[in-house]
């Protein structure tokens, strides 16, 4: 192989490459780029391989670019507000012990269910008595019932995500709205929010059905992994289509991933985890349809980019943030 | 134009397309971070080059060419926005590709090895190179979500790309 360009080299030609990729560059930078290149003929070939390289990168399967993402994109915001957390971790500590709040009610057939409820912005994971695995979001509530035949769960709101025990002989059953899911050997994860809910499968296979279809009607399906189902009461229909284990379990890592979902959903779930409530004042806005990550310790910076996504406007007021259509606010 | 002046036209061109297609292709790489979408543009250039009307206002060929190809970069870069809307549908068709055994080992390497070679930089420059040539976000949108100037951004983004470029071009010479 001929000579490797000079280091030096190497790092104005990636300089040149950034420049040029500017989208404002002008007539004038692309003459002095030409003027560079004329210079030295092994210019121009360092430039072809930083942008031969970049094109490469660029063209990365879905899950290479994920796993960088995840490993290197960090909020800057969460490192700047290091401290204060750090100095806040002494309170919410002592506040922890009231934020899993376990309760027991008492049933008719002896069997106590048992309540596990989490705080705004606090996620828990925690082993059910048969050893499965649960990981609980922020602001939800769980209700365990434990019987010989069956294994109940109930999912009141918020989100969980469960690695079942498998046991044949003692179903594991998730109740949550109109739904239920029943483990076939599995891991997945449930969210409700409202009468909405989100079954999403990482692992094995769930059957899904609708506990209110009449004898009738057949509303129940199974999924398998790398599969989500939707439930819409208003329609009162599922839908799936396909989501990645590190997205359906991103929340356990403080980002919540939403794929084609409407607004209200997603203003309902980050106000699990955010410090100040979201409003939104026009119902309208509920319906716009949204696909993104949202950082549960960069609340505020998403929100402040919304205005650049949809017609709507942000107010801070004293009860939280308040979401408005742009076109009220213009009169 | 008259024949002869057509002829000396067609010569400019031909002797312009030697000299300076090497460049005009990694110019337009470099734009739409495509190879084969460079070299179709770079075609089109010439052929708007070969039709021009307005010769006699035409100072510098070579300055015209790359301004004429940095226009039909954006227009395909626009295009592609539009067309990216529609890639949920597409994806299945467009990257049958990606599924191949050589392309998923050649991917896999190569990620190993930007991933060894960014934890040798500092965190900023690995996560503005991350969001910009891996994520493909706009300098304006990593400046914003970095809260760092898109200027800085930029110096980041160049530092780690020669820096990935040094490292991957170890491997290859051994």
């Amino acid at each position: 192989m001929a000579s490797q360009p000079q280091d030096q080299t190497m790092q104005v030609a990636a300089e040149w490459w950034a420049r040029l990729r500017e989208p404002g560059a002008g007539d004038d930078v692309a003459e002095q780029w030409l003027a560079w290149t004329s210079e030295d003929e092994r210019h121009l070939q360092a430039f072809e391989q930083v942008s031969a390289l970049a094109e490469q990168l660029g063209t990365l399967d879905q899950v290479s670019r994920q796993s960088l993402a995840k490993e290197f994109v960090r909020p800057v915001s969460a490192q700047r507000r290091w401290l204060p957390l750090a100095a806040a971790a002494s309170i919410a500590a002592v506040m922890l012990g009231g934020a899993v709040y376990i309760g027991w009610t008492q049933h008719a057939a002896g069997i106590t269910a048992q309540v596990y409820q989490s705080g705004i912005a606090q996620n828990r994971d925690f082993t059910l008595p048969d050893g499965t695995k649960v990981a609980l979001g922020a602001d939800s509530t769980l209700s365990v019932k434990y019987g010989s035949g069956e294994r109940d769960v109930e999912v009141r709101n918020g989100e969980a995500y469960f690695e079942v025990v498998h046991d044949s002989r003692r179903p594991f059953v998730v109740m949550v709205g109109d739904v239920t899911v029943r483990d076939i050997g599995t891991a997945f994860d449930v969210r409700r929010t409202g009468e909405r809910v989100m079954v999403a499968v990482t692992q094995g296979r769930v059957a899904i059905a609708d506990r209110h279809a009449n004898a009738g009607q057949h509303n129940s399906l199974e999924a398998t992994a790398g599969q989500r189902v939707s439930y819409d009461p208003d329609a009162s229909s599922m839908t799936v289509d396909i989501v990645t284990p590190a997205q359906a379990t991103a929340w356990r890592s403080n980002r919540l991933e939403f794929i084609d979902e409407p607004l209200g959903v997603v203003v309902a779930n980050l106000n699990r985890y955010a410090g100040k409530p979201l409003h939104v004042a026009d119902p309208n806005l509920n319906a716009l349809i949204y696909t993104g990550t949202i950082r549960t310790d960069a609340i505020d910076s998403w929100i402040e980019a919304l205005p650049q996504v949809f017609p709507l406007q942000v107010s801070r007021e004293a009860g939280g943030v308040v979401l408005s259509d742009a076109r009220h606010v213009q009169r | 134009m008259s024949a002869v002046t057509l002829s000396v036209h067609v010569s400019d061109i031909e002797r312009l397309f030697r000299e300076q297609n090497r460049a005009l292709i990694a110019f337009l790489q470099c734009r739409l971070n495509s190879l084969s979408d460079a070299q179709e543009v770079a075609q089109e250039a010439y052929l708007r080059m070969l039709t021009m009307d307005n010769r006699e206002e035409v100072d510098s060929l070579r300055s015209y060419l790359f301004k004429v190809a940095g226009n039909l970069a954006i227009d395909r870069l626009r295009k592609r926005k539009v067309r990216s809307e529609f890639a949920v549908v597409q994806s299945q068709d467009e990257q049958v590709d990606e599924h191949s055994p050589d392309h998923h080992a050649v991917a896999v390497e190569q990620v190993a090895g930007v991933r060894r070679a960014l934890k040798e930089l500092p965190a900023k420059a690995a996560q503005a190179f991350v969001m910009h040539v891996i994520e493909g976000r706009d300098f304006s949108h990593v400046a914003q979500t970095m809260k760092l100037s898109e200027r800085m951004v930029r110096y980041h983004v160049a530092h780690a790309l020669a820096h990935c470029r040094a490292r991957v071009d170890e491997k290859e010479v051994p």
